[in-house]
């Protein structure tokens, strides 16, 4: 018997997902369902100009003629889109000047995140910018950063005081009519974050976003937009969690990352959302399109991500190395567990001349999970001198999950050398033995071991996020083993 | 209907419906229902996964090819290297010409007990000819659909059936001669009961700008080893369209090696279905293409079941404005423990103008296996030509070492020694043609 209750407890753990807590926060909502009603009432909550509610509205009529992309490894019920609200925004009279102002609730489901916002914030040297549901609560260090020209505050204040930037790159690296979630985001994005590095400035500390979905029945649908010009560097932290739901809410961003000549953008995400029950009932669908634009010469964009979350994860953060010399590098892990369904990669489309690309990925499936890398490398014709690397590598923990690999390789310059190679394995015997011998339990060896099978990425991380990524790992592979 | 190539196979299908072989029985049903469901999925097209590539339907369309007449005349094998790749080796040769069986040409005597060599049409009433036609495989339902066509128009083919423990003593040959333009459709059935024992060389030319649609069917039992090397020269204005499926029993062993020098546009299909525990399957190719050619090789190895083995390489040299393609898969089913599947793709662009496609794929639901991919494209090693003109090597020299060497590791898989030193002169010969040089 004592199995059976060290399974109830081990299952009663499972069970709780460290963030799936909801604030009880009085929320404006739009209505329920997607019209052209709902993307002016969106518009106009943001008191948009009307050039960017045209834009929003062409993106929605584009959308209607578009199909829901089937190509991915993932199974779910259709998605009732009229069946969900677009946009939730925390009740909130006034406007805040301090972080003091800021409701003492919210604040309190930060702290329970740990996400460092108020003086501890100093220390980590982490500039926040928080979005709660659809609406960004407060960016912090935002003095310090404007003495050096960044700007760094949420999209609707961007298109307020910077309409000209907004306009100039908004939709300029993920078109609005680019696929069927990037469009359906163009037209209701409801916040999201904006960063502009000046010429030869490098950001003095790391930027990040937290993203909270708390309403019920919400979609969130963030825009975020970072450009770094000539000669400046940025690192940019992205962290998500949700709470704790039966039903499946949607999740459906887009991120456009631009590097002018010789800058350099780092974008870290670590995305815990809620994964859906051991059933697989509930979860986030986190349906995400990121692409980079490495617009100058010499630029880089390097793209970090730990997924651990959600019920179904669609996201492939790509880089256009379209300047001479310029380079893109992918750096993932993806862990999932339970029932939950990856389907992640990255497309690294070589335009310019000496263009260097790496890509590491290490998928760990456990549970009754699905977890597909799918990647694309492409070089064309005029692209000189390319290289590529690609490393992905697949872990399965126990015998009910899955993995697959669905790498397009396509060149059409000789020049060009690309290697690719995969291996799928599980962990060894003789690991968890040496582990165990010493007097390591199961389920700890199991972290142990998948820490050091992701390293090469752990590594890329910033330091904060580095120690945050290494616990998630081992939380979210509790209880698949034994 | 819009598909104005499938449209011409259904006409055909229409007039010749009674006269095709087996009018009547079986086969005449299952040509129904393969004709109909061929003409429900149309030709394959680039918005197709499977075929992302290659644009069957586009090449069909343009070159619209009429059925190809039975040739009756005297027929001269040409006279080229290729041709006589495998002349020196002692082996039995069918012969085809437009896809159909010539006896007077073909020279296959004297075969052991227990082997039963035919024409198909001889053997369409035969229970097993049945089974091995009307086998699906469904891991790649868009690539299987051109089987249907297939089965709807096949109108000759070698059976060869090898009853238990019987060994075939030399190789056999079946040589397809494209001597007229034009599509023949041709089915090749091959049984290997318990312990059996053959190797099969299967090599198409000719210079006609024909239509080559061959699927050939094999089934492994028990502990049986089959080596099939197949060899493809066409000319420039072929299509070639070809699909091996194999399912192997328990123990059993498939060597597959396929080198395609020739066709405008072609596609390699291999399927291997792994059935019974402990078998093995090596499916490799080498291809070398220039001018516009486009040679796809398409591959989906399915573990049905535990501890089976399959290792894929396929190595090809691109010239000219040519396109080489590897789309492999490696399926391994929940429950098939210990496999081992390896699939390696490497390919060397020696001109500018020269494209390459990989699409390495596992799928596994498996934990205790052990698989992995690789993919390389590339171009020769400068520093390995400078090494060897500093030697005093020609450079032409030097690239066609290099490029053989390249190719070499791939063809030294072909387990018969002549036939893989037969490949070997070709590829060598490829380049020394000076179709090798950028």
């Amino acid at each position: 018997m004592a199995a059976v209750r060290e399974t109830v407890k081990t299952v009663g753990e499972v069970e709780k997902y460290k963030y799936g807590f909801t604030t009880d926060i009085e929320s404006d909502k739009a209505p329920l369902g997607l019209t052209e009603e709902t993307v002016r009432f969106i518009s106009a909550k943001k008191s948009e100009p009307g050039w960017l509610l045209e834009w929003r509205l062409a993106a929605f009529r584009r959308w209607l003629t578009m199909e829901e992309p089937k190509w991915a490894k993932v199974s779910y019920p259709p998605i009732d889109f009229q069946d969900a609200y677009y946009y939730a925004a925390p009740k909130q009279s006034v406007k805040l000047n301090s972080l003091d102002e800021v409701d003492p609730k919210l604040l309190e489901t930060y702290k329970k995140l740990g996400i460092p916002l108020t003086e501890q914030k100093m220390l980590a040297g982490v500039a926040v910018d928080a979005v709660f549901d659809s609406v960004s609560v407060v960016t912090t260090f935002k003095e310090k950063l404007r003495e050096v020209g960044v700007i760094f505050c949420p999209m609707s204040e961007a298109v307020r005081d910077h309409p000209e930037l907004v306009q100039k790159y908004l939709g300029s690296v993920v078109p609005t009519s680019d696929n069927f979630y990037a469009t359906l985001n163009s037209a209701v994005f409801s916040e999201g974050s904006f960063v502009y590095i000046p010429e030869g400035v490098r950001c003095p500390m790391e930027l990040s976003t937290y993203f909270r979905i708390n309403e019920k029945q919400t979609g969130q649908f963030e825009r975020t937009l970072i450009i770094a010009e000539k000669g400046s560097y940025v690192s940019y932290l992205e962290g998500c969690t949700a709470p704790q739901r039966d039903e499946n809410q949607l999740h459906a961003a887009v991120v456009e990352l631009v590097t002018l000549d010789d800058a350099e953008i780092k974008y870290s995400t670590v995305q815990n959302w809620y994964p859906g029950d051991e059933d697989g009932k509930g979860g986030i669908y986190n349906f995400v399109t990121k692409r980079g634009d490495c617009r100058g010469a010499n630029s880089k964009i390097s793209w970090t991500q730990v997924e651990t979350g959600s019920a179904i994860t669609w996201k492939y953060p790509s880089c256009i190395l379209r300047g001479d010399n310029s380079r893109g590098e992918f750096y993932s892990i993806a862990i999932s567990n339970g029932r939950q369904q990856v389907d992640s990669g990255t497309k690294m489309i070589h335009l310019g001349r000496n263009t260097s690309s790496r890509i590491v990925s290490k998928g760990i499936s456990a549970g009754r999970s699905s977890n597909t890398y799918r990647g694309l490398v492409s070089v064309h014709r005029k692209a000189e001198n390319v290289r590529n690397f690609t490393q992905c590598d697949s872990l399965l923990i126990g015998d009910r999950c899955s993995a697959h690999t669905v790498p397009y390789i396509e060149t059409k310059n000789p020049g060009a050398v690309l290697e690719h190679e995969a291996t799928t394995s599980k962990i060894s015997d003789d690991q968890m033995f040496y582990c165990r011998q010493r007097g390591i339990g199961e389920e700890e060896a199991v972290a142990l071991i998948v820490n050091g099978f992701c390293r090469d990425v752990l590594q890329q991380l910033p330091m904060e996020f580095a120690v945050e990524a290494q616990k998630l790992v081992g939380i979210s592979l509790e209880g698949s083993v034994g | 209907m819009n598909d104005k190539a499938a449209q011409i196979f259904a006409e055909t299908y229409d007039r010749e419906r009674a006269v095709l072989p087996g009018a009547g029985g079986w086969l005449a049903r299952r040509r129904d229902a393969a004709l109909k469901s061929f003409v429900e999925a149309g030709l394959p097209h680039r918005r197709l996964e499977e075929w992302k590539y290659t644009d069957l339907k586009q090449a069909l369309e343009k070159a619209a090819f009429v059925p190809a007449p039975a040739h009756e005349g005297a027929v001269v094998l040409p006279d080229t290297a290729v041709a006589s790749a495998f002349a020196a080796i002692d082996r039995h040769v069918v012969v085809f010409v437009n896809g159909r069986h010539r006896p007077d040409l073909s020279k296959a005597v004297r075969l052991p007990k227990g082997v039963e060599l035919h024409s198909l049409n001889d053997v369409l009433h035969e229970q097993w000819v049945k089974e091995l036609v009307e086998r699906r495989f469904d891991d790649a339902r868009q690539s299987e659909n051109v089987v249907d066509l297939n089965t709807a128009l096949m109108h000759d083919g070698a059976a060869l059936r090898i009853r238990k423990g019987v060994r075939l003593d030399k190789p056999l040959h079946l040589l397809f001669l494209a001597a007229d333009g034009g599509a023949s459709h041709t089915r090749n059935l091959i049984l290997l009961e318990e312990d059996a024992d053959a190797t099969i060389f299967e090599s198409h030319i000719g210079g006609a700008a024909a239509f080559a649609d061959i699927v050939t069917d094999v089934a492994l039992g028990d502990e049986a080893r089959l080596s099939h090397v197949k060899l493809q020269d066409e000319g420039a204005g072929a299509v070639h369209l070809a699909t091996l499926r194999t399912r192997l029993a328990a123990k059993s062993r498939l060597s597959s090696f396929t080198l395609t020098l020739g066709c405008g546009i072609s596609r390699t299909q291999n399927f291997v279905l792994f059935a019974g525990e402990g078998a093995q399957a090596h499916v490799n190719g080498a291809y070398a293409l220039k001018a516009a050619q486009h040679a796809d090789q398409f591959c989906v190895i399915d573990h049905a079941v535990p501890g089976c083995t399959s290792h894929t390489l396929f190595k090809g040299v691109l010239d000219g404005a040519s396109e080489g393609i590897f789309q492999g898969k490696v399926i391994v089913r929940p429950h098939a423990q210990k496999t081992d599947g390896r699939q390696m793709t490497h390919a060397l662009l020696l001109s500018r103008d020269a494209a390459m496609n990989a699409k390495p794929e596992l799928e596994i639901y498996a934990d205790d296996v052990q698989c992995a991919h690789g993919s390389t494209v590339g171009e020769l090693s400068r520093e390995a030509i400078f090494f060897l003109r500093s030697r005093g090597i020609p450079e032409m020299e030097a690239r066609q070492l290099l490029v053989s060497a390249f190719l070499d590791e791939a063809l030294d898989l072909v387990p018969h020694e002549a036939a893989r030193e037969a490949l070997k002169l070709l590829a060598a010969g490829w380049f020394a043609d000076g179709e090798g040089r950028a």
